[in-house]
């Protein structure tokens, strides 16, 4: 075997390869047994690595913690500071670097992040005379030489201003505070010798080394610093052993692309957080009749872009997802008629488009049937919770908690649920349970005792929750796993592509997924959604009770009852009256024309009640649009010019046929839904408000996606439009559109 | 304010999620050294305080241990220089033996595989551990260490081969 084959399969084994690559691979260990038999070995070994480098003890650190009386003693002395905790504050940012485990002393400065408080705390003298009630110490740096230290000072040092100076009155007290912090089993940080006085952050290599009281820093403990430490070091797990060595000899280059300061980095930086979103553009009719796209329900990208609009920041332009945006909200869309055997109707508006008046709007509505809680199948559920350590704050396990008691509010005798955690280990919380009124209390009582901590393993809890989910699968009613993780989706001994093909394959036996995101969810907002994708699933990113209440009791049928998949939408425009298309959003979606009859695509699945919106801006014959692209005559056709009659099409009048292809829930086979449209111009003034509400959504998101396209569209057109839209608003979703425009609106001063 | 987030939950549950492995990374480039290497993440996390959140969002991970292997090269570097001039004061304290228990723990503690994953030359262990250890892709490993992609699966692929041949 040479040695680049050789490398290959150990790449295929660590699922490292490319699509291209993995295939050649594929077929080479299907034929060649050594091959086989290789990869076997080298994922032997790459999972006892796993396992042993996951086991590897932690360096020992010990939280610290004051005694009892002590932390009594202090806070009578309210301004005597435990010199423990360092809040860094950079750039007007607080937050504190601690000891694993100081949560107290993390969540003292993240109340610091008050802004009046941080003004205060540029200026380190205030603090004296500030009462300073919360008994941890602030320490600061004047956020002008933040830059300074950051770039130039790997290791900030810190140096304790001698707390007898600083505080006369308790300087009585100085002397056993030392002792107890001398006491500390391990020195969290630097200030080892501190004598219980303020903290002051401040670059080694600044000359002045006066404290801001004017007094000579201690510059012993400073000088100190890095000798003392070696004294002090901790017993590490390592230290000793010399099989194990002490640490990685690394070169210093080569240097890595995450340079922090290189603003071409940091370009790079922003086009990959979020998958590339680049503006459909207008396609010529003549070119391009059809347009191919596969539905989309996922709603996550709006929460995200209202997370950055409410803390005042406009968000990347790849994170504005148009039709995620337009889909978030629910329309009043007619759902099929009952006698109809078709999964849902469709609904088509035209009017003029209101950012380019002289172009069409064409609004495609589509609408799932309904199914009323009573009538729903049952349910077989399965919660698949992330227990893992990053799930403690209160957005994340407790909402998970909290959401997941108003879901079994919702629950009747049919259903059941059962609860699977996974973090270091998994496991079953709670077996399969039937819902019954009594039997609420046992699950209220399992979803109360989570907690979170531990490191994440997912694949046995993915594979521990869908064989739960396979034990208990009702036949035609709703199975599902239920994810709910803030996305730190480590899979332990497999990985990514490993754990989609699982997701895959049980979604293919009947069970579906649904993702749901908390806490910080964009982080591995990509992951997420392709996740939910594999699993014929949906995926919604809660980061309020509003918003769990919106996904999983208003939507609850929506979210658990798929009632199509692989949903499609192509549609043909007529030459005779259109010149040219644009499709706004769902750019990650497009399909090439052929795979709309191709039942091996995948695509978007549909929940019961689910209403899906696309909108295309049209330019009609005759109207060139000014964002078209020139393109040279061609040389060996007629140059189908507008306004003439060598367009073709037919003169039906039609402007396009709308056709979808979609398959049941447990079906193979597609059937097609075909619906022609005709233009009877109507006007943006007198369109419904759904019609209204839907552009000023999608003119939004273009302006914030600061989209070519745009037109005259501006917030205060975006308000207008949306005001005459928001109607009756159940839920109040569009009046909080509003307030997102007005504070848009605000940041960018207009 | 120049730049960082104003989400407390941000920052907290970063340093909640990636303090503990990034300080076990760092110990490993500062050479156990448990201060130093807090330090290091430290100064990782202060970095990320000054960064716009969409600049290491989608890839938080890869980022963090970016900063922190570079902060990590510049204090082992520093910590040299150091060593240097105060070699005679701290030689005898330095060379200080570790109590008899903590030999014993640690020795139970570390398993076989790692004793031979230690033997390994320093650019294979890292690349494994922040393979196997920190669950990163081979790509991920290429941003973090300035090695290409192709030789990260190098470096892993022979650190797999010799641990085989060690274990057999």
């Amino acid at each position: 075997m040479k040695s680049d084959d050789e490398m290959k399969l150990t790449a295929y084994a660590l699922d490292e390869l490319s699509a291209s690559e993995r295939a050649a691979a594929e077929a080479r260990v299907r034929n060649d047994a050594a091959a086989r038999a290789e990869v076997e070995k080298i994922r032997d070994v790459a999972k006892l690595l796993s396992s042993e480098l996951a086991a590897e003890p932690a360096p020992v650190v010990k939280p610290i913690e004051m005694p009892q009386q002590r932390r009594r003693r202090l806070r009578w002395g309210g301004r005597l500071a435990i010199a423990a905790a360092v809040s860094v504050v950079v750039g007007g940012i607080a937050f504190s670097v601690l000891a694993p485990s100081l949560n107290r002393a993390r969540e003292a400065s993240i109340r610091a992040q008050d802004a009046s408080n941080l003004r205060q705390m540029e200026q380190p003298q205030l603090l004296s005379s500030n009462d300073n009630r919360g008994t941890y110490p602030r320490t600061a740096t004047p956020p002008q030489s933040q830059e300074r230290q950051v770039n130039s000072q790997p290791t900030p040092m810190a140096s304790a201003v001698d707390g007898k100076g600083v505080n006369d009155a308790e300087g009585s007290k100085a002397g056993d505070q030392s002792e107890a912090l001398n006491a500390l089993p391990t020195p969290a940080l630097p200030l080892l010798k501190s004598t219980g006085g303020y903290a002051v952050l401040t670059a080694p290599s600044s000359n002045a080394e006066k404290d801001t009281f004017g007094r000579d820093t201690n510059a012993q403990i400073n000088r100190n610093n890095f000798t003392s430490r070696l004294r002090y070091s901790y017993q590490n797990p390592y230290e000793g052993t010399a099989a194990v060595g002490s640490g990685f000899e690394l070169n210093q280059s080569p240097r890595s692309e995450f340079a922090v300061t290189d603003d071409v980095n940091q370009a790079k930086h922003n086009t990959e957080a979020y998958d590339r979103v680049v503006d459909n553009a207008f396609l010529d009719v003549m070119q391009n009749p059809l347009s191919t796209f596969s539905i989309d329900v996922d709603t996550a990208s709006y929460a995200n872009v209202r997370r950055f609009l409410s803390s005042g920041q406009r968000p990347p332009k790849d994170a504005v997802r148009i039709e995620e945006m337009v889909n978030y909200f629910p329309y009043d869309y007619a759902p099929p008629a009952k006698s109809d055997e078709r999964p849902f109707a469709t609904h088509v508006e035209i009017a003029d488009c209101p950012w380019q008046p002289e172009h069409r709007l064409v609004r495609v509505g589509i609408k799932g049937k309904e199914i009323a809680a009573d009538k729903r199948p049952a349910s077989n559920l399965v919660f698949l919770l992330d227990v893992s350590g990053s799930m403690q704050p209160e957005n994340r396990l407790p909402m998970v908690k909290r959401s997941m008691r108003l879901l079994l509010d919702q629950l009747n005798a049919e259903d059941r649920v059962a609860i699977v955690v996974y973090a270091g280990t998994s496991g079953l919380v709670l077996p399969s349970t039937a819902c019954s009124e009594g039997a609420k209390d046992q699950i209220r009582n399992a979803i109360e005792t989570l907690s979170a901590g531990g490191s994440t393993n997912g694949e046995q809890g993915i594979q521990l929750a869908y064989s739960v989910a396979k034990q208990n699968f009702v036949q035609g009613g709703t199975n599902r796993v239920i994810l709910c993780t803030d996305g730190d989706f480590n899979v332990g001994v497999t990985n990514q592509g490993d754990l989609t093909r699982i997701i895959e394959e049980k979604a293919k036996a009947g069970v579906f997924l649904s993702v749901l995101g908390y806490g910080m969810g964009n982080l591995k907002d990509s992951t997420m959604e392709k996740l939910a994708d594999k699993g014929n699933g949906n995926y919604a990113y809660i980061d309020t009770l509003n918003e769990a209440k919106k996904v999983l009791v208003e939507q609850m049928s929506g979210t658990l009852v798929t009632i199509a998949k692989d949903v499609k939408i192509q549609i043909e425009f007529n030459p005779a009256v259109v010149e040219s298309y644009r499709l706004i959003g769902y750019e990650n979606r497009l399909l090439a024309k052929e795979d709309f009859n191709d039942d091996k695509k995948d695509a978007g699945e549909i929940g019961a009640g689910h209403s899906v919106t696309a909108l295309y801006e049209v330019t009609p014959v005759g109207k060139q649009p000014d964002t078209k692209p020139a393109v040279d005559s061609l040389k060996y056709q007629k140059p189908a010019s507008a306004a003439t009659t060598g367009r073709g099409g037919d003169d039906s009048g039609e402007m396009l046929t709308l056709k979808l292809r979609y398959k049941q829930p447990d079906g193979d086979t597609s059937a097609l839904i075909e619906t022609p449209v005709k233009d009877t111009g109507g006007t943006f003034a007198k369109s419904s408000r759904d019609f209204k509400f839907a552009s000023s959504v999608a003119a939004f998101g273009m302006i914030l996606r600061d989209s070519p396209h745009k037109g005259r569209a501006t917030y205060p057109a975006v308000q207008e439009w949306a005001e005459d839209g928001v109607g009756e608003d159940k839920g109040g979703y569009r009046q909080e559109f509003l307030e997102l425009v007005k504070s848009a609106k605000k940041t960018a001063g207009q | 304010m120049n730049g960082g987030t104003d989400d407390p939950h941000w920052v907290r549950s970063t340093v909640d999620r990636f303090e503990r492995p990034l300080l076990l990374y760092a110990l490993k480039i500062v050479g156990g050294d448990v201060e130093r290497a807090r330090d290091v993440v430290q100064e990782t996390f202060a970095r990320l305080c000054d960064q716009p959140p969409a600049n290491v969002n989608g890839h938080l991970g890869p980022w963090l241990y970016t900063v922190c292997r570079n902060a990590a090269l510049d204090v082992r570097r520093k910590a040299r220089r150091e060593m240097a001039l105060a070699e005679t004061a701290d030689e005898t304290i330095e060379s200080a033996t570790p109590s008899p228990a903590v030999v014993a723990e640690t020795n139970d503690a570390t398993s076989h595989v790692l004793k031979m994953l230690a033997r390994l030359p320093a650019n294979q262990q890292e690349a494994i551990r922040l393979k196997f250890q920190h669950q990163m892709s081979y790509r991920d490993i290429s941003r973090i260490t300035g090695h290409s992609e192709t030789n990260v699966g190098f470096l892993i692929h022979r650190g797999i081969k010799s641990i085989r041949e060690m274990l057999s």
